[in-house]
């Protein structure tokens, strides 16, 4: 399931559980890139939440969760960081980052 | 489908050169030339333009000499005697540019004749000499060779400053003499940003290219010719994120890889960090020394403002030259050298370049000194700083360090070069210290790098400064327009054949390259991209490069489409800081041009390329082959 968030949407998710949350921008191409990994990711894995979040609208979200560039993955657990990956990466190594949560 | 996608196919320049080489060697043969009318080929190997092979035969085994007179007087001429025959193919080198070079043809007989070559006038933008200092007895029959470190050519200047060979082919980083005269250089063909090329080179002064010995992971900064004539190649594993911390053995005959080292099985990679150094490239190897009486390795790395020494057959680390401070306790006690001596004036090294082991067993590098600190705090602007050449004595037993010798402190930021650079060891007190990366902006040395200024700028200085010294004294300074790598003193003859016939070999191989697993949805459109995007598509034997210009934030990606198998490739359109740049060759001047390399590696059969750009699939029209 992939879902857009801003802010205040982040801040009022159940947490519980299992989620990747990407920053993106629209200006970005690898983000634009990555956009189509993680649709494919969806596919292969549809119960896993992933969450999208436009980097240049959410700054002070950015800010707390100390994202300095996009695109950029944090893995939750609980509500916990566990893994953040930078840059765009390629279906395996993000199926990995999310098995190693589950 | 209008033009607007350029296509150009080249062989490699060694089926070239073999192609030019059989066409002189027939005409050669059509007719009888004697030392009366002797065959002359103005750069026969098609990219050194300084240079001729005259060719003719005698009755008599004898052995001729060739003279490529001076511009001015006899002092200036420059001999060379090749060996007895009677068939006589003779390189003709050190010629002047834009002039009517006079050239003796003499037997021992007495026999003479005297040729005219004609030369044209060098590209415009090559880098000129704007001061020299020596005299014809101290550099006798040596040029000055330096190497590229931007969109400059290797050349060479005798001892008026006056370019005597240069080749049209961008080859970059070290040059060497090897045992069997040859040089070896790196080559001019593009693999990956920021200046990776396919592999090495073995050529003559002519310019024809012997081997050329391809690496999966290319070639950058250094090399170093074992005894047994192997070579020792900086390169890097490119299915990882790092780079610059790889070195191989291959065979001299083959190209075949023999011993690898990989400095991730030694090294930290997240410790003591040069001001310069990042995750991906954060040893920025940039040379490489076999010690023989110690049988082992040394390598600088840059963004440690580490040399580091190795054992050459288990990898194990045995010592490294460095500031300590950020080095792990244990490692510092173990592998860290502590001053001895004057060390008032003792400084150590930073982002240093050319690290050798002297006969003596002291370690020498050209010290840039960029950042001159390992803590941020600490930092030294460039227009405070210094670079010198510097010798270090080393105690491995007590792990003591003394600084026995040092040039260019004293300059200050005139001879500051925060990148690129070179010393030689002649003698002991005799050494070539080679500032070639200094780079002003409004009078004062720029915190940039130099292959970053623009030379058009007229606020901007590129310049390089040579200087040999022997026991104090400054015998030789040369200042070039322009920044060069390295510099290398080298007479242009040498004693074994100057020129050998037979078709070059292209060795070792490329990677394959790393293709994208996801395709994104595009619209395929029958049509090819917008000429704004001046596709460009080159092909040779074992690779293409695609150029392309894309604005920021596109989304694109070169599809190869086969009848069996497709292929496909990101491209990063986003904006990518180098933070280092020791060779600006393949920089664009609009960072929106994107050039990648895909080798024909793994491929195999006929493939349209596509490119997808947003959300359309354009078709360029062109198609490769891959055998």
């Amino acid at each position: 399931m992939i879902q857009e968030l801003d802010t205040n949407g982040f801040d009022q998710l159940d947490k519980s559980g299992s989620m990747m949350v990407e920053f993106y921008s629209k200006v970005c191409g690898p983000c634009k890139m990555l956009a189509f990994v993680l649709r494919d990711i969806d596919k292969a894995k549809p119960d896993f939440p992933i969450y999208t979040i436009d980097f240049d609208e959410n700054k002070e979200l950015k800010e707390r969760l100390g994202v300095k560039g996009f695109p950029i993955m944090l893995f939750l657990k609980d509500g916990e960081e566990v893994n953040r990956i930078t840059g765009l990466q390629q279906k395996p190594a993000i199926v990995k980052a999310i098995d190693e949560i589950l | 489908m209008s033009n607007k996608v350029r296509y150009e196919s080249y062989d490699h320049l060694i089926t070239r050169q073999a192609n030019a080489e059989n066409q002189f060697l027939t005409d050669f043969e059509k007719q009888t030339y004697t030392i009366d009318t002797p065959f002359v080929v103005h750069n026969p190997y098609l990219i050194n333009p300084l240079c001729a092979l005259v060719m003719f035969k005698t009755t008599q085994k004898v052995a001729p000499t060739v003279t490529v007179c001076g511009k001015r007087f006899e002092r200036e001429n420059l001999p060379h005697t090749f060996a007895a025959d009677t068939v006589h193919k003779l390189p003709v080198l050190g010629l002047y540019e834009d002039f009517a070079n006079q050239v003796t043809i003499s037997l021992p007989d007495g026999t003479s004749k005297q040729i005219t070559i004609q030369t044209g006038k060098l590209p415009e933008d090559v880098c000129r000499c704007l001061n020299v200092m020596t005299s014809a007895d101290y550099l006798e029959d040596n040029f000055m060779f330096l190497t590229p470190a931007g969109k400059n050519l290797p050349t060479a200047y005798d001892y008026k400053g006056d370019i005597r060979w240069m080749l049209t082919e961008n080859t970059m980083f070290d040059i060497k003499r090897a045992a069997n005269g040859n040089i070896l250089t790196g080559s001019s063909r593009f693999c990956r940003m920021p200046y990776n090329s396919t592999g090495l080179i073995e050529l003559d002064m002519l310019g024809k290219i012997y081997k050329e010995y391809r690496l999966p992971g290319n070639y950058h900064h250094d090399h170093f010719e074992m005894e047994d004539g192997n070579l020792l190649v900086l390169t890097q594993d490119f299915t990882r994120d790092t780079v610059e911390d790889m070195c191989v053995l291959i065979d001299r005959n083959t190209g075949d890889i023999l011993k690898t080292w990989d400095y991730k099985t030694f090294l930290p990679q997240d410790v003591a960090g040069s001001g310069s150094q990042d995750a991906h490239d954060w040893f920025h190897n940039n040379s490489v020394w076999y010690d023989k009486p110690t049988h082992s390795l040394t390598f600088s790395g840059r963004h440690q403002d580490a040399v580091v020494n190795i054992d050459f057959d288990s990898g194990r680390l045995n010592w490294i030259v460095g500031d300590p401070e950020g080095w792990p306790e244990e490692m510092v006690k173990k592998y860290f050298f502590t001053p001895v001596g004057d060390v008032k004036n003792f400084d150590w090294q930073y982002e240093q370049h050319a690290a050798l082991i002297t006969p003596e067993g002291d370690v020498m590098c050209f010290d840039n000194g960029q950042y001159r600190a390992k803590n941020k705090d600490n930092y030294i602007k460039n227009r405070d700083n210094f670079s010198r050449g510097v010798r270090f004595r080393i105690d491995t037993e007590k792990m003591e360090i003394e600084q026995v010798w040092q040039y260019g402190k004293e300059r200050g930021q005139e001879f500051f070069s925060p990148y690129i650079c070179n010393v030689e060891y002649y003698a002991d007190g005799h050494y070539l210290i080679h500032s070639g990366g200094i780079g002003f902006k409004d009078g004062w040395a720029d915190d940039g790098l130099g292959a970053f200024l623009d030379p058009k700028d007229p606020a901007v200085e590129l310049r390089s400064v040579t200087v040999e010294e022997k026991d104090g004294v400054v015998l030789y300074e040369l200042e070039t327009q322009g920044n060069f790598y390295r510099a290398e003193k080298l007479p242009i003859y040498h004693d074994k054949d100057n020129v050998r016939f037979g078709a070059g070999q292209l060795l070792g191989q490329l990677d394959v390259t790393p293709e994208f697993d996801t395709v994104p949805d595009a619209q395929e459109v029958n049509e090819q991209p917008d000429a704004w995007h001046n596709v460009v598509i080159e092909e040779d034997e074992d690779r293409m490069v695609f150029h392309g210009r894309f604005e920021r934030g596109t989304l694109a990606m070169i599809c190869l489409e086969g009848d069996a198998d497709s292929h496909h490739y990101f491209l990063n359109t986003s904006a990518v800081v180098h933070l280092a740049m020791c060779s600006g060759a393949f920089l664009e001047d609009d960072d929106r041009e994107l050039k990648l390399n895909i080798s024909k590696q793994g491929l195999k059969g006929k493939y349209q390329i596509k490119l997808i750009i947003n959300d359309k699939k354009f078709d360029t029209g062109v198609s490769i082959f891959c055998p």
